[in-house]
């Protein structure tokens, strides 16, 4: 258990706060108390709680709201309401907008000691887990890079002796012997390139690459994803039809890392779709989110292999028979995707085509 | 002004070092070797090479980068023209979060990627010395 933990209870009835801040004496806690949400909302900022106590009944903003805001405000905060109409209704109402627990007025000292307890106990939990889960983040970044550059090195090294042996076998190798090198060359060559794709897309600093988002049509990212697929549909005279509305916003984020999103999931659409058929992409705004739709009339993919497309180095049976692929394109949109607040989803149906929808938190502008 | 030039090669692979090196002295040039940092800058004390190849990751980390910053702040060794043969390109992004890796990031010449085609390595070996010839005689006219 830690030490010095914070303790804010807003109750519009002084004697409620006098008594708790009573039963709580001697104890390592730091307690402070408002008699409104107006003022306990300011403490939430300034006297940075970890757990709060809150009145569901009082004057001026009421406890549901100081509930609701709190959350905005930082989410890790653990909240207990206090009610002095124990209705199970109003109760799983507060516990529906967040909050932990509630505590029916009267309690006895007892009651309230325990309940103090476990709140904090909660909030412990929820902080721990966020460490995990940074540290998680982190490990999983530096893993990639350090694991990568340790299969780079041995590659890089191979192949470049590959190089000089070509040159100094081409006077006297035989044709087949030629063919044999530079079958090993171009494995070699597409051994470094999956490498390097998840390394880019899975060490990337997503907290540094935050750091710089800044407002950006979708559209032109759409626009310039369209493009650089373009000689692969073209290959298979593959038309890609473009449905844009003008007008539907913009997002927050790195453009780069968005393109190379779309890229993979229009790439995608484009590899898994027979010649001379068409594949679409259409975005809209629907109310705060901007929606991004990218449908084929390709392979498709089997229900057995749909959960597993986003994990990274998975490849459905579907894919057998069409042009090679390393199996990361998919984790690398949907790690950029994420790290916007979006999402990614997907309908198949073998045989019949994909239809891939990405969704970001669009902002006014 | 046709003798051979002399390159050193800073790179802790020595099996990487043996395959840019024939390709090197496939083309004429007489090579050095060191590999690490250190023993990398006595050779340059040493001796006066035309150009440094230095590959970035070695050791513990970046320690390229703390070279080639260490020769731009040299005055003995500040115009020496240095490439840099890296497998790290833009993912030196996990070392230095957030920022772009551009030729100008780093205090040096040019970059090639590992692994690199015989000609593109001589092609870029080629101009940097051009390019460093055509310095010093601009300076001594
Ligand atoms: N539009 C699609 N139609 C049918 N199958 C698809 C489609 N998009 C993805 N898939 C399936 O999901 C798998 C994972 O896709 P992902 O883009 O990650 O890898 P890939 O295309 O095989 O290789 P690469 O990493 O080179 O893009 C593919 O191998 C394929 O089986
Ligand atoms: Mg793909």
């Amino acid at each position: 258990m830690e030490n010095g933990q914070k303790i804010l209870i807003i109750d519009d009835e002084e004697v409620v706060l006098d008594s708790c801040t009573e039963i709580l004496q001697g104890s390592d806690y730091e307690i402070t108390t408002a008699t409104d949400g107006g003022r306990g909302l300011k403490l939430v900022q300034e006297f940075r709680p970890d757990l709060v106590f809150v009145d569901l009944k009082m004057p001026g903003i009421s406890g549901f709201e100081v509930l609701e805001k709190i959350r905005e405000h930082d989410s890790t905060v653990v909240t207990i309401v206090i009610t002095g109409y124990a209705t199970v209704s109003s109760a799983v109402e507060a516990m529906k907008k967040g909050a932990y627990d509630f505590l029916p007025k009267p309690f006895t000292p007892d009651e309230f000691r325990l309940i103090t307890r476990r709140g904090l106990e909660k909030r412990t939990l929820v902080l721990e887990t966020m460490a995990l889960r940074r540290e998680r983040e982190l490990l999983r970044e530096n893993f990639a890079a350090i694991v990568s550059h340790e299969l780079k090195g041995p590659l890089s090294a191979v192949q470049q002796n590959m190089f000089v042996l070509e040159q100094e076998l081409a006077g006297t190798a035989s044709e087949d012997q030629k063919r044999r090198l530079d079958r090993m060359k171009t494995r070699i060559k597409d051994l470094l390139q999956l490498v390097d794709r998840w390394l880019r897309g899975m060490s990337v600093d997503i907290e540094a690459m935050k750091e710089n988002y800044q407002p950006l049509a979708v559209s032109s990212a759409i626009e310039k994803a369209v493009e650089s697929v373009l000689p692969q549909a073209v290959r298979k005279d593959i038309e890609i039809v473009t449905s844009v509305e003008e007008s539907a916003g913009q997002v927050m984020g790195d453009e780069g890392a968005l393109t190379e999103a779309l890229v993979n999931v229009l790439g995608n659409a484009v590899k898994y779709s027979p010649t001379e058929s068409k594949v679409s992409i259409a975005w809209e705004r629907k109310d705060n989110q901007v929606v991004i739709s990218v449908s084929d009339t390709g392979v498709g993919i089997s229900e057995e292999d749909l959960p597993f497309i986003f994990n990274g180095l998975y490849r459905a049976k579907s894919a057998e028979g069409a042009e090679s692929g390393l199996g990361v394109g998919l984790a690398i949109s949907r790690r950029i995707i994420e790290a916007h607040d979006g999402s990614i989803s997907v309908q198949s149906k073998l045989g019949e085509g994909s239809t891939f929808v990405i969704t970001l938190p669009a902002i006014e502008g | 002004m046709s003798e051979r030039k002399r390159l050193l090669i800073v790179d802790d692979d020595p099996d990487f070092v043996e395959g840019i090196r024939a390709i090197l002295e496939g083309a004429d040039y007489e090579t050095d070797v060191a590999y690490n940092p250190k023993d990398g800058f006595q050779a340059l004390k040493r001796r006066a090479y035309d150009l440094l190849l230095l590959d970035i990751m070695m050791g513990r980390g970046a320690e390229g980068i703390m070279m080639a910053r260490k020769i731009r702040k040299d005055p003995e060794l500040k115009e020496l023209p240095v490439l840099i043969i890296t497998g790290i390109r833009e993912q030196i992004a996990f070392l230095f979060p957030g920022k772009g890796v551009h030729p100008g990031y780093v205090p040096v010449d040019e970059f090639v990627e590992k692994p690199v085609e015989p000609e593109h390595l001589l092609e870029r070996v080629r101009s940097l010395l051009d390019a460093a010839a055509t310095r010093k005689g601009k300076a001594s006219r």
